[in-house]
């Protein structure tokens, strides 16, 4: 079975939040379920700065906290490596949302549950209806998704080309990969 | 059911697989959520695609839509379109949002005695409507009429034709408060109002004021990346880093308002030098040797003192720019730093093309092109003729001479109501209130009109104003008319309608003006609809209305642009100029010289200067609850002020600070960043809505255009919108 991932280029990203908005529409997410976060830094002092935009997201770790805390079950690894959340299952307690490191679970006001990234391209890709994930969204191809375990797949040529890494180390073993 | 169904069956068909995988995840993604509907689909369920075209800025791009059981789920940029290219941007996806905007305007309006709107039939609206325009022309001729629309496939058609007909010149777009003066000032050079940068075979591009990736157009980010990746110089002349710096090799912070400064030091130095396309100059222009005179004066020592950019810096600029020639050019610009916002715009557009002109690019394989465009043809069908041309002249037209026509300066036409020369105005599309000039002073004017009717889909701050409000449909909601898009490559696509109406008194665009056209007695220029009109002009091109609804987007290959020679300029000498009469006449210059802004900050006074976010368009996507939201996450309301400036006021990063001039005073947080030239304040053009009927834009953040003085730039008619300085303090120091 693939063991997906995803590889986010910031020297690509210019921070235009089209990945959120797209994610939002596919999803048909609230405007406060927001699966992306963005982190910005700033270096270098006037007038020689460079500009990083980060977007954060579920990791998918396969050492996945939330899983680990969750009393109901409700976040759990999927037979796929997807971290999953069992809407019918949570109870809302937030503990999840406590021990993420990444601070990407996101609270839905609505339903009382927590909800997150769900690596929505995999739908989108085996349906073949493309629709408008992030990956498919960013105006400058810097998402790429695909199998891990895969090393003709277009991320794993990536990762081994550009030396991609999680964004915390060895942590959680994150799915997601980041070139800076 | 629209041609272009996907049966239910045959959708599912290709994904049964995912279903059950993404099942067992326990969420519902997009294909299990397709199948639950397919069982409670009593009304006949369906997935359809319709091509549109996005209504959350100017670019219009292209995307097909998804609508499920008559609801809009999805949008996905539509490959062949010229701008889209496939993708949007977060403005794209949020603004579609507005057709089910819990604030749209669902009925027309009256303004009663007490100030407070209500209801009325569109009937009762018509002839009252009709009923005043009647006795306006009747005292004082239809000129004392004047319309201001943004422009928009149908809007500019049946706007201008509404005031054609009714014997009215004074059809105004929002330029003034946009593009005006970039457009003007780079026709009286080389003869048309803008050009486009082959930015992806460039060597260097320099981008004065103007951020792709803060105004996205899809295409033109991805022009930008291709040409960043190929190594091209690029350049960002900006006072704030913007977002572009990512695909950006140097910033270079120049003072706001100094940008014509800077284009004539480079111009000298090419000059000096003798580093310019001497060829090109002795074949295709006329005054360079007035010009190269006059920019004896300005040697890049002069410029420093004026941009603040090191003398070293600008010479180094010139001579890249000599070398890279002629696969270079200073990209055109739309708003940014000279579209509207200073007393020397229309000069620093004029410069511009000059420069472009020394290089040699026009063109030239990544230079300055001018691309082809093709429009429809003459209609035999003599519905369509078009109403006689009036006869009087735009209302403001004498006074800024050089604004272009085709635009006006819509500032003029809002003077005009203080003596009473202008006593109705419609407005489409338009938020002038809010957007254009200071706000108090366009309440003021405004408020002296005799009739004001705003067609709108939300209450804008200039729908406050108004006696009368026309509730439009969502752009989601009907056909307009095919939209010509010049480029390479030229086009033409369509908007068509996605969805059912949603509020049922709500009525498109064409349909208003018309049935008002009919009330107002010139009935019989609008006796056609509009995809009648739609199919005629695309007939006129070999196409049909069918035809481009299946595509969305068709092309005309055989009017591809090659690079070469250069063009045929179309002023009037058919030469680029160096000089020009008109702009003599107009009290300028003949040959562009340095002109002052209007104000420079003194002491301890910022200029202050706004700009784009990637997720808003003007006042206009405030109100979209998936955009607001991101404002809100990251605290985008923040003005920007340099490190250093703010450590000298004592301001910290996330301090209230009220921010003050001669106009209005404002608190907002600030955001004290290495990203900001030291002699401006930064405040997103977005925020500060007033209209308490948008309530999720309502009183979030302040508004420029508080803070802008009323003052127009002489001859070109822009709105001066940078003019303005301010001081910043923290609350409570």
């Amino acid at each position: 079975m693939a063991r997906y991932g995803m590889l986010i280029n910031t020297k690509k990203c210019i921070g235009c939040y089209a990945c959120r908005v797209a994610c939002q529409r596919q999803n048909d997410l609230l405007p406060t379920q927001d699966f992306i976060r963005y982190e910005e830094h700033e270096t270098g002092t006037y007038p020689n700065v460079a500009i990083e935009t980060v977007p954060l997201q579920c990791m998918h770790c396969e050492d996945a906290p939330c899983a680990a805390v969750c009393p109901t079950g409700a976040a759990y690894i999927g037979a796929d490596g997807i971290v999953g959340v069992d809407e019918g299952r949570c109870i809302g307690c937030k503990y999840c949302m406590a021990a993420c490191p990444y601070q990407v679970r996101v609270h839905n006001e609505k339903t009382g549950t927590v909800d997150k990234c769900r690596f929505c391209t995999v739908s989108a890709e085996t349906s073949g209806t493309k629709m408008c994930s992030c990956v498919e969204a960013c105006l400058t191809g810097a998402r790429i998704f695909g199998d891990l375990d895969d090393p003709a797949s277009d991320i794993s040529k990536e990762i081994a080309a550009t030396n991609a890494q999680p964004i915390a180390g060895d942590l959680t073993k994150s799915k997601v990969f980041y070139v800076r | 059911m629209s041609e272009n169904a996907i049966t239910r069956r045959s959708f599912l068909a290709g994904s049964a697989g995912a279903v059950a995988l993404t099942a067992a995840a326990g969420y519902m993604g997009f294909d299990a959520w397709e199948q639950a509907h397919a069982d409670d689909a009593s009304g006949g369920g369906e997935t359809k695609t319709v091509h549109t075209l996005c209504n959350a800025c100017s670019s219009k791009c292209g995307y097909t839509a998804y609508v499920v059981n008559g609801r809009l789920t999805k949008l996905i940029g539509d490959t062949d379109h010229p701008y889209s290219k496939g993708k949007l941007c977060a403005r794209g996806y949020g603004y579609s949002q507005i057709a089910y905007s819990e604030d749209r305007l669902t009925d027309p309006l009256k303004k009663n005695g007490q100030g407070k709107f209500e209801a009325i039939s569109w009937d009762q609206a018509y002839s009252e409507i009709a009923e005043k325009v009647r006795a306006i022309i009747d005292a004082d001729g239809p000129q004392a009429l004047a319309m201001v629309q943004d422009p928009r496939p149908s809007g500019k058609y049946y706007t201008k034709r509404f005031m054609n007909a009714l014997g009215s010149a004074n059809v105004y777009t929002h330029g003034a408060a946009c593009n005006l003066s970039k457009e003007s000032g780079m026709t009286q050079a080389i003869g048309t109002g803008s050009y486009s940068s082959d930015v992806a075979n460039s060597k260097m591009t320099m981008f004065i004021g103007r951020s792709y990736a803060d105004a996205i157009r899809p295409s033109s980010v991805v022009a930008l990346q291709k040409a960043h990746e190929k190594g091209a110089h690029i350049v960002l002349v900006d006072p704030r880093c913007n977002n572009s710096r990512v695909f950006a090799d140097e910033w270079v912070p120049i003072n706001p308002g100094t940008d014509l400064a800077l284009v004539l030091a480079m111009s000298n130095v090419l000059v000096t030098h003798g580093r310019y396309d001497k060829e090109f100059v002795a074949a295709n222009t006329v005054g360079f040797d007035e010009w190269a005179k006059e920019l004896a004066e300005y040697p890049p020592e002069w410029a420093e003192g004026v941009t603040g950019i090191p003398a070293d810096t600008i010479a180094r600029l010139a001579m890249e720019f000599a070398e890279a020639a002629p696969a270079a050019s200073i990209e055109p610009s739309w708003r940014g730093a000279f579209g509207c916002s200073y007393e020397n715009s229309g000069e620093t557009a004029r410069a511009i093309c000059l420069f472009n002109t020394l290089l040699g690019c026009w063109n030239q394989k990544g230079g300055a092109l001018f691309t082809p465009s093709v429009s429809a043809g003459k209609l035999s069908d003599e519905r369509f003729a078009d109403p006689k041309k009036p006869e009087g002249k735009q209302v403001g037209a004498a006074e800024y001479p050089l604004a272009l026509s085709s635009m006006g300066t819509n500032l003029a036409a809002a003077q005009a109501a203080e003596d009473g020369t202008v006593k109705g105005m419609f407005f489409y599309n338009s938020n002038m209130a809010a957007g254009y000039s200071n706000t108090a002073k366009l309440a003021e004017l405004l408020g002296k009109l005799d009739l004001m009717v705003v067609v709108d889909v939300q209450m804008s701050e200039t729908a406050m104003l108004a006696d009368y409000v026309l509730p439009d449909t969502s752009y989601l909601e009907r056909l307009e008319l095919p939209e010509f898009i010049g480029g390479k490559v030229p086009a033409v696509a369509l908007r068509d309608q996605v969805i059912d109406v949603v509020h049922p008194n709500t009525r498109p665009v064409d349909r208003i003006f018309s049935e008002l056209a009919e009330a107002c007695g010139v009935g019989e220029y609008f006796r056609f609809g509009v995809d009648e009109l739609a199919d005629a002009q695309l007939q006129t091109v070999g196409l049909s209305l069918d035809a481009l609804k299946q595509t969305g987007t068709a092309h005309f290959p055989e009017k591809e642009f090659a690079y070469g020679t250069a063009p045929k300029f179309k002023t009037p000498t058919e030469k680029v100029q160096f000089t020009s009469e008109a702009c003599e006449k107009a009290g300028l210059s003949a040959a562009p010289v340095w002109v002052e802004p209007a104000v420079m900050p003194m002491g301890d006074e910022l200029r202050l200067i706004g700009g784009k976010q990637a997720i808003h368009s003007h006042t206009q996507t405030a109100n979209i609850e998936d955009l607001m939201q991101i404002t809100k996450d990251y605290d985008l309301t923040r003005v920007w002020i340099n490190a250093d400036v703010a450590r000298r006021l004592g301001i910290e990063d996330g301090d209230e600070v009220e921010v003050s001039n001669t106009q209005h005073t404002g608190r907002v947080r600030a955001k004290v960043t290495q990203r900001m030239n030291p002699t401006a304040l930064y405040m997103p053009s977005h925020y500060g809505c007033s209209s308490p009927d948008q309530h999720t834009a309502y009183e979030v953040g302040l508004r420029q255009m508080d803070f802008v003085p009323f003052h127009l730039e002489p001859a070109y008619g822009g709105a001066c919108t940078q003019e303005a300085v301010v001081t910043v303090k923290k609350v409570g120091a």
